[in-house]
């Protein structure tokens, strides 16, 4: 009995914050509505905060991690923006896309997407064009056109120029090695073909070992290793990324090749420990820095919350990294401290 | 008379041979499948795979997951599992690249924050388990996204260097300190690596606490048979709790091992390491219904695993293929160490002489 009635009070508490949070995503919705209403009547010209929805695929990639802090920094730039909590997908598509489709619910008068994958998040993207929100998307495709802007860096260009920094580094030919993220990514595949097109200039240049490290520094250090076990004439390692670089840098320190070893890596982070630092340290020889799409997107969703059309497809340079620019690029790009 | 003893005498001596053989790959069958790999490298690149720089190499890449593994055997041998020591190492490495960096405190104190912080952590599993009556691959499987969410929360998702440098370029004195624990190249006493000595350490010590304590009977009994030990006196819930209180501990201890490593804390490190924690005692010989397997055996279990990933990496086998070669040793040792195999072979084998020989009769 006491049981019962015990059951019956948890059944009817949990029951009440159901229906609360029910009414509490109405409320949410019929504000937002009303604003987004409100801007409607108005012409588009409204000053009136201007919701943006943000869906990031992984918060836990420290390139992600910048992105989001350089979103936010960017977004306060307009005060009529008004960013939402950044809703992070944890790599999981089916995640993103009920993240996606909840902002739709929510009218928000942006959405900025960094789909996790082209195909699952293609149907919410639709959804939120269907719906009139303007959709952004960041570095990797969907797989339909309805949408309002493209913002991305090329893969195959950073790749490219890591080759031709690997071929002006080695002039006279020489040894590489090639450290390269989990096989089946995009970003590896791009990466891969540009580096390799990048070394065509220079035939005496050979790749004598190429290995998955899966984008994680632990595995590169022990891959490295065991390059450097067998003896090999390594002259130059090119990494996918700065932490499998700096882990092949770790093993060769280790052994004290570093100095006779060049590392040429990828990403470009300003973060304490990252590519670009690194190469102010004299640790790497060079990285480049793969853009982040934030000052351009936040642009951009002012532009679109104010019904102006923008550019559909824009493509961002790669920056090189060199032990010139480091420091400069360094401040520029450090935004812990920037509010 | 003399006939049938000249004909039996020698065959008693080749059963007596026999006999000696096998009990001698009887000892050694526990082993056999290191044995194997270790007879693989040694034949395919020997003078590289024996060298002692890359043996220690290849055992410390794996030092901080093998230093789990003996934590997980603990939790196994009570017929539990702990699916979060990759969070917790993962968690114990940030605290430890953060106490250094943020808090300066000297590496030598950072251990046993690490392990204390570890410990707390395999606390709040070991109560869910028992005093919540929570099954501990559900508990521990929350529990390896709770602390996974604390590490990436208290990082803001950026990993942190361990190498922090003063003005003049070169690294701040604890930071040089730090690099102790196992830093690639790096030694204590001259020319021991750190995380290869721990990992020995552990396991001894974790090997004798098993087979020399009453705790340590009290975990074989717990996995054995609950309720009789439960009647005999053994008190269960505790044994259990300190289990995996020892178990967060350790993944505790590796922490800074990790972070030395990488010379950074990941805030995605230590993911998927309770695979090869488990992976681990189970090549060793340790059964996931409890009660049965040893420290040793997860010694052997985690040389296979990491011995084995070295030699492919030496001969420059394709990614795609490790893995499939990865699997399938894996099934090939567990087979070849149980310790029947070759009981159940010389059966086989003595049911078909005995038929050959009873046909050769007629």
């Amino acid at each position: 009995m006491v049981h019962s009635k015990q059951r019956a009070v948890v059944v009817a508490v949990g029951l009440l914050a159901v229906v609360a949070a029910g009414c509490a995503s109405k409320a949410t919705n019929s504000n937002s509505g009303s604003n987004n209403g409100g801007n409607k009547s108005s012409g588009g010209k409204s000053s009136g905060p201007f919701v943006v929805g943000y869906s990031q695929s992984n918060n836990a990639e420290p390139y992600r991690a910048q992105l989001n802090l350089q979103l936010q920094y960017y977004i306060k730039k307009y005060p009529d923006l008004k960013l939402l909590p950044i809703a992070d997908a944890q790599q999981q598509s089916s995640k993103q896309v009920s993240q996606v489709q909840q902002f739709i619910q929510q009218k928000v008068n942006v959405l900025i997407v960094s789909p996790n994958e082209p195909d699952p998040l293609t149907g919410p993207v639709q959804q939120a064009c269907n719906a009139k929100i303007p959709v952004i998307i960041l570095d990797r495709s969907v797989n339909t056109s309805c949408y309002s802007a493209f913002i991305g860096g090329d893969n195959y260009v950073a790749g490219k120029k890591a080759g031709e920094l690997a071929a002006k580094d080695l002039p006279n030919g020489g040894n590489v090695v090639e450290l390269q993220g989990i096989l089946s990514d995009q970003p590896q595949i791009d990466r891969d073909k540009g580096f390799r097109d990048g070394i065509k200039s220079n035939p005496k240049i050979k790749i004598i070992e190429h290995r998955e490290a899966k984008w994680l520094k632990e595995n590169a250090t022990s891959t490295m290793q065991q390059w450097l076990a067998k003896d090999k004439n390594i002259n130059l390692v090119y990494a996918q990324n700065d932490p499998m670089a700096l882990g092949a840098y770790l093993a060769a320190a280790s052994v004290h090749k570093e100095n006779s070893i060049k590392f040429i890596g990828t990403d470009g982070l300003a973060i304490p420990d990252g590519g670009i630092r690194a190469v102010q340290q004299g640790h790497l020889a060079g990285t480049f820095i793969y853009p982040t799409c934030a000052e351009e997107a936040a642009a951009m969703a002012e532009k679109l919350a104010h019904g102006e059309t923008v550019q559909k497809k824009t493509t961002l340079d790669i920056t090189a990294v060199t032990p010139q620019n480091a420091a400069q690029l360094y401040t520029a790009n450090d935004f812990s401290h920037k509010k | 008379m003399s006939a049938t003893t000249k004909t039996v005498m020698p065959q008693l001596i080749r059963n007596e041979r026999w006999g000696r053989v096998l009990a001698v790959l009887g000892s050694l069958q526990g082993y056999i499948g290191l044995v194997l790999v270790v007879l693989f490298g040694i034949i395919s690149k020997g003078n590289v795979f024996l060298d002692q720089t890359n043996l220690t190499n290849a055992v410390g890449a794996f030092a901080s997951r093998g230093i789990l593994a003996v934590g997980e055997t603990l939790v196994i041998l009570t017929a539990g599992i702990d699916l979060s020591v990759g969070s917790m190492l993962g968690l114990a490495s940030m605290v430890a690249a953060m106490s250094l960096v943020q808090g300066g405190i000297p590496p030598l104190l950072i251990l046993p924050i690490c392990m204390a912080a570890g410990a707390g952590m395999g606390l709040v599993n070991g109560i869910g388990a028992t005093s919540l009556r929570i099954q501990s691959f559900v508990m521990t499987l929350a529990m390896l996204s709770v602390f996974r969410g604390i590490d990436r929360q208290i990082s803001n998702n950026v990993s942190v260097g361990t190498q922090p440098v003063n003005s003049d370029g070169k690294l701040t004195k604890h930071a040089d300190q730090f690099q102790m624990y196992g830093t690639p190249g790096h030694n204590i006493f001259g020319s021991v690596y750190y995380p290869v000595l721990a990992f020995i350490v552990v396991v001894v010590v974790f090997q004798l606490i098993l087979s020399r304590t009453r705790f340590g009977r009290h975990i074989y009994a717990v996995g054995g048979n609950e309720t009789a030990a439960r009647l005999s006196g053994v008190n269960i819930n505790r044994t259990k709790i300190a289990v995996f209180v020892l178990a967060g501990l350790l993944a505790g201890f590796a922490g800074p091992i990790d972070a030395a490593y990488s010379a950074s804390a990941d805030p995605l490190a230590g993911q998927s390491y309770e695979l090869d924690a488990i992976a681990a005692a189970v090549i060793g010989g340790t059964s996931l219904a409890g009660g049965r397997g040893s420290i040793v055996g997860t010694l052997v279990g985690a040389l296979i695993l990491t011995l084995l990933d070295n030699v492919l990496g030496l001969n420059s086998v394709s990614d795609n293929l490790q893995l499939i070669i990865k699997g399938l040793i894996v099934v090939a040792a567990v087979v070849l160490q149980r310790p029947d195999l070759f009981s159940s072979i010389t059966a086989w084998f003595r049911g078909i002489t005995r038929s050959a020989r009873s046909k050769g009769g007629t």
